[in-house]
């Protein structure tokens, strides 16, 4: 492979499901030569396509989770990280979002902008990700890569612009005009491997020469020396290409091109453009932390010879062992040589050095900054930063949301269980939304994540490849507790009545935080409680968070300030005073207002404009908040916010109430405070299971 | 709960009367000027006006996305709240603004009064939303013509709201003729009941007062808006 840095580039490649992505990083890994016979998902030959690597994926024909794998274009390589089409699976997209440096947006050419698409576009800009647009499936009946372009500009808001036209579309779809050389390009052969170039249709030709005017004009604004040539009329391919790049990589351009990776046509040309317009390692600013400079923020130079940092952004359990995903951002990393894990402080030598190909993988000696490679024989978890020698650097830690459902999981015989445990450990540290507790009541072990589906998939997973056979309760929504105003406490534990004794005072006060986050300040003055003592309240204050008095669910979003107290020269201890602040929050907790939170969904409903009506209604009856409306050629988008317990059986009753006809994606938004009525219902449930829990 | 009414710092609050925060239902104000001075603010600033005063808004526009419309209205409120030292309220007030704001786009085509109409009714039915403000953001590019706009006032006059839109002038366009609005707004002013115009000056933006209660306004009060926000610079005014 080339080591020049700026040859490199990681890419994704992002979309709505049944887009055609798959078919579509099939086809490129069999342009690239890495692969020598085409599949499709679903294929009849029962093979499947190469990425989709996990059986459960090819049986239910989408991709679940991320496969990493390179290939050799034009002299460049490129790390393309295949991201996962469903939205309950939102971790794995963001985990690609943050090691990658561009991005494929795939659209269909017939159902357009998606409403997954929308959301994976909207995490694309939260990471601020370059990308190219690429409209597949021109081929089939519908195909109109114009009004997906339009879309793009109206509905994502991305400044789109046309780089190819269609030649013939539908079942006469044969091949694309370059709009930027003005040619047009056939694909050949029984894969569309031989590419040939011709003039431009003549029936097409009025129409090219105004789309490349409109190209000039989009593209000149991000290079004067292209404006000035283009009033000349001295335009040149090479001084587009450097002003359509320089947009890309602003943020501020989006060429589109099109295709059909199904017939074999457009891929080539579109994999022109990874190389020329997405960013190299080095023109992406990468931003960590320096932990021994109490966090203060580093720029990585994707430097070979500098210090070694790389970041785990993937586990995968392989036939060899665990296999880790790492971006390398600065150094190189050597096969034999020590790193450092940063969470752990573990020195770790460095087995074997991989390249993926989906599967299949390919020892290699080393790797330098801006690759993406696997490790065998690491332990870690997903999201560690591994350093050379040096400063302790840390990867700015990546944006995990909150679990929001929760399920429990009955092993049926003890060697289940066994393989459960195994199952869940493993989930675990790949994926951090994923979680697992032991609920210390109930002794059920309970697993939580992002969505219905995300559990399922984790639940059919422990079946499949651990031989666990489980069986799992009602979803569970996880509400949160917070306090709504400052609350005082002054609080003595004392008993000492014989042997040895406790005695701790604490006086302060509980408040809402300003960030949300659980925050404990230190007022004492005086020593008047020890310095010694002060984790221990700490310890107690935090204690107290993990089963708040309401309902039972963690409280979130609480200030301890600790202003007074007081101790004992013999009695005091950190067990008095952990139990003293435990029991100082409980007095506190009661006063300071507490309510109910529940997690918030971020919901667009999408359908035709006959059912809009019928879907502002489904999103009313379920408490949502309509945020807004869209209405494109006879198609409406809804967005609303709603609250998570009200969606379940959502996806059954839009179905029906629009003959199958409107779809929805959700993906989690805030919590917030939830309604008197729901709060008085849940304090109700809460209240009548622990006197059933009472009796019993 | 803040006293919302105090937050206010929209150009609207200078036409309230009757106890109505605005020109009142069934009335048509125009926000004038030329291309990229603000109109799109100003007008997001007399939503959020609307909603501070516990109206319902209906933001309708073309080509914008929801998501921005609303980014544009949360700056406006987030600026009014740094102004008044009021910042801790920002969460309460932005999901109290979400629900009675609704914001509809069109995606590649352009107003027209049935479809408006067509919007108020599926919200009422649907939702009981029925608004009491509704903002239409680049009329501009629209063809609405003084007959569409006369039957667009009919509409909110039947559901009791008022309308808001925007106009754009020329620079090197014809001048407004002595009494009359400037054009091209000259060939509906009939049906305008009170019109702002926003004039960039000295890196400041100057906000004229042309008509207030269906009358041209003489007296100019010659009103400063920040340029940053198109929001009242309270206590000052430009020297005439």
């Amino acid at each position: 492979m080339s080591s020049d840095i700026s040859k490199i580039r990681n890419i994704g490649i992002s979309a709505h499901i049944d887009s055609g992505k798959t078919t579509l990083t099939e086809r490129i890994l069999f342009y690239t030569q890495r692969i020598h016979a085409i599949h499709d998902v679903k294929g009849k030959d029962g093979v499947g396509a190469t990425m989709d690597h996990m059986e459960l994926e090819r049986e239910r024909g989408i991709t679940i989770t991320s496969a990493a794998t390179h290939v050799e274009w034009n002299d460049h390589h490129i790390n393309i990280i295949d991201t996962p089409g469903h939205v309950d699976f939102t971790i794995e997209v963001e985990r690609s979002l943050q090691v990658l440096d561009g991005a494929v947006l795939v659209l269909c050419a017939v159902a357009g902008v998606q409403s997954q698409s929308i959301t994976v576009d909207r995490q694309m800009k939260r990471y601020k990700v370059p990308r190219i647009a690429f409209v597949n499936k021109c081929d089939r009946s519908g195909a109109n890569p114009e009004r997906v372009t339009n879309a793009l500009s109206d509905k994502l808001g991305h400044n789109a612009v046309l780089l190819q036209l269609p030649i013939g579309l539908e079942a006469d779809f044969d091949g694309v005009v370059d709009l930027v050389e003005m040619r047009a390009i056939y694909f050949r052969g029984d894969n569309g491997e031989q590419i040939e170039i011709g003039e431009i249709p003549a029936e097409l030709r009025d129409e090219a020469d105004e789309r490349h005017a409109e190209l000039l004009d989009a593209a000149s604004m991000f290079s004067d020396e292209l404006m000035e040539a283009a009033l000349e009329d001295a335009a040149t391919p090479e001084l587009i290409h450097e002003a359509v790049r320089a947009g890309v990589l602003s943020l501020e351009l989006t060429p589109v091109f099109i295709g059909s990776a199904y017939k074999n046509k457009g891929v080539q040309p579109l994999m022109d453009a990874v190389t020329r317009y997405l960013p190299s390692p080095l023109d992406v600013p990468i931003e960590a932390i320096d932990l021994d400079q109490d966090g203060a923020a580093v720029e990585l130079q994707p430097d070979p010879d500098a210090q070694t940092v790389a970041y785990a952004f993937k586990l995968d359990e392989g036939r060899y062992g665990q296999l880790t995903f790492l971006r390398i951002y600065q150094g190189t990393l050597r096969k034999g040589d020590t790193v450092i894990q940063t969470r752990t402080r573990k020195k770790i030598k460095i087995g074997r050095v991989v390249r993926m190909h989906a599967d299949k993988m390919e020892d290699i000696e080393a790797a330098t900054a801006g690759d993406i490679v696997g490790l065998f024989g690491i332990d870690c978890h997903t999201g560690d930063t591994f350093t050379g020698i040096g400063p302790r650097i840390n990867m700015t830690s990546m944006y995990v949301p909150d679990p929001v459902i929760s399920l429990s999981v009955h092993p049926v015989d003890s060697k289940a269980q066994d393989n459960m445990s195994k199952a869940l450990s493993r989930f675990t540290k790949e994926d951090p939304t994923f979680q697992v507790r032991l609920d210390a009541e109930s002794n059920e072990t309970i697993i939580s994540g992002m969505g219905e589906l995300h559990l399922d998939v984790y639940v059919e997973r422990m079946k499949r490849e651990y031989s666990a056979e489980v069986e799992t309760g009602a979803p569970q929504v996880a509400y949160r507790e917070a306090i709504s105003r400052r609350a005082d406490f002054d609080y003595l534990h004392k008993k000492q009545t014989g042997g040895s004794g406790q005695y701790a005072k604490v006086v302060g006060y509980i408040e809402p935080s300003d960030e949300g986050e659980y925050e404990f300040v230190d007022e004492i003055r005086g020593g008047r409680i020890p310095t010694e003592y002060i984790p221990a309240c700490d310890k107690g204050f935090r204690a107290s968070l993990d089963k708040g008095a309401l309902i039972g669910f963690p409280v979130v979003g609480v200030k301890a300030v600790l202003t007074d107290g007081n101790s004992h020269a013999v009695d005091s201890s950190d067990m008095a005073f952990m139990t003293a602040s435990r029991m100082a929050f409980r007095e506190a907790y009661k006063k300071a207002k507490p309510r109910i939170l529940e997690p918030v969904m971020r919901v667009s409903v999408e359908g035709p404009g006959e059912f809009q009506g019928t879907i502002y209604k489904s999103l009313m009856q379920r408490r949502g908040t309509v945020l807004g409306s869209t209405e494109d050629a006879g198609f409406a988008r809804v967005d609303a916010d709603v609250p998570l317990a009200e969606m379940f059986g959502y996806s059954t009753d839009l179905r029906s109430g629009t003959q199958g006809k409107a779809e929805f994606t959700m993906e989690f938004s805030k919590y917030a405070p939830a309604p008197a009525e729901v709060s008085e219902e849940l304090l109700t449930k809460y209240k009548s299971n622990i006197s059933d829990e009472e009796d019993a | 709960m803040t006293d919302l009414i105090s937050l206010r710092r929209s150009p609207r609050t200078l036409l309230e009367r009757d106890g109505h925060p605005g020109p009142g239902p069934g009335k048509l104000g125009l926000v004038m000027a030329r291309a990229g001075v603000g109109k799109t603010a100003v007008l997001t600033s007399i939503g959020v006006d609307a909603l501070l005063s516990g109206q319902k808004v209906l933001h309708i526009s073309i080509e914008r996305t929801i998501d921005k419309v609303r980014e544009w209205y949360d700056e406006k409120l987030v600026e009014m709240l740094k102004h008044n030292k009021k910042l801790e309220h920002l969460s309460v007030l932005q999901l109290a603004m979400e629900r009675n704001r609704h914001i509809h786009t069109f995606v590649g085509q352009s107003f027209s009064v049935d479809r408006i109409r067509h919007t108020i009714e599926l919200l009422g039915d649907a939702m009981e939303f029925v608004p009491a403000v509704i903002i239409l953001d680049r009329t501009e590019y629209t063809e609405l013509n003084p007959s569409s706009i006369a039957d667009l006032k009919e509409v909110a006059a039947e559901i009791g709201a008022e309308i808001w839109m925007a106009c754009r002038t020329h620079r090197d366009g014809p001048q407004a003729e002595p009494g009359h609005l400037p054009p091209p707004a000259d060939s509906f002013e009939d049906l305008v009941d009170a019109a702002f115009s926003l004039v960039p000056q000295d890196a400041k933006i100057r906000l004229h007062v042309i008509k207030d209660q269906d009358q041209m306004v003489g007296k100019d009060l010659n009103i400063l808006l920040d340029p940053q926000t198109l929001l009242l610079v309270t206590g000052v005014t430009a020297k005439k």
